[in-house]
């Protein structure tokens, strides 16, 4: 995978909880940093689900609160 | 039909006037269902949506699509369902599509985009007999008590 794809991923990030992509960084979590509350957490799975066609089960949504855990996470989904 | 409006009323906390389906006449596991209103001359509503000139308003299209996304929320967590948890409906992106008159049946059918313990997303389309009236994609979340 590409720089392009952490790109892709951060934009749809962006996108959906209305911060620029450039202040985003890998580390912040989205809850306690970046204030994502349950629907925009679902949401930003539902998109990921939608775009890269995986789907993200339940348990796994609290491991992937930062840009950077999510970018790792979808990376490996998509290789299986 | 699947559900009648007693079985409705055991999942929804929602009573009239404010109750906007009156069947359930299709589940699909926990990713589809079909709802139902009839549209009564009598509704409220009406009376001032407009004088002379009777249209249901969108905004209660969106709350029976809504009433009808819980019912697929308990289909699809039974558990959390039963405990009458408090539901809230978060984003709406919606299209209306054709006026919907006094003496029509209001068809829901709504999918599961996404639903968790904590939140849902559904897709939602409004039909009167072949005619699509209104679509929408709604995000809710669900509170425990």
């Amino acid at each position: 995978m590409s720089t392009n794809y952490e790109e892709e991923v951060r934009n749809l990030v962006s996108e959906i909880i209305e911060i620029p992509a450039e202040k985003l960084t890998y580390e912040e979590d989205f809850i306690d940093d970046l204030n994502v509350d349950s629907l925009k957490a679902i949401e930003i799975v539902a998109a990921f689900e939608k775009k890269y066609r995986i789907v993200i089960p339940e348990e796994d949504i609290p491991k992937i609160r930062s840009l950077g855990k999510i970018i790792e996470y979808t990376k490996t989904m998509q290789k299986d | 039909m699947k559900w009648n409006k007693e079985k409705i009323k055991s999942v929804l906390p929602h009573r009239d006037p404010f109750l906007f389906i009156d069947e359930v006449s299709e589940i699909e596991g926990s990713q589809k269902v079909v709802a139902v209103k009839n549209v009564k001359n009598s509704e409220s509503y009406f009376t001032g949506h407009f004088p002379g000139n009777p249209v249901m308003p969108g905004v209660l299209i969106i709350e029976a699509m809504a009433q009808s996304a819980i019912v697929l929320y308990t289909l699809a967590k039974p558990d959390i369902a039963e405990t009458r948890p408090s539901y809230y409906l978060g984003k709406v992106k919606s299209e209306f599509l054709s006026p919907v008159y006094p003496g029509d049946r209001l068809v829901i059918e709504t999918r599961s985009v996404k639903i968790i313990s904590d939140a849902g997303i559904v897709d939602s389309v409004a039909k009167v007999g072949d005619t699509v009236v209104a679509k929408a994609n709604l995000v809710f979340g669900i509170r425990k008590q």
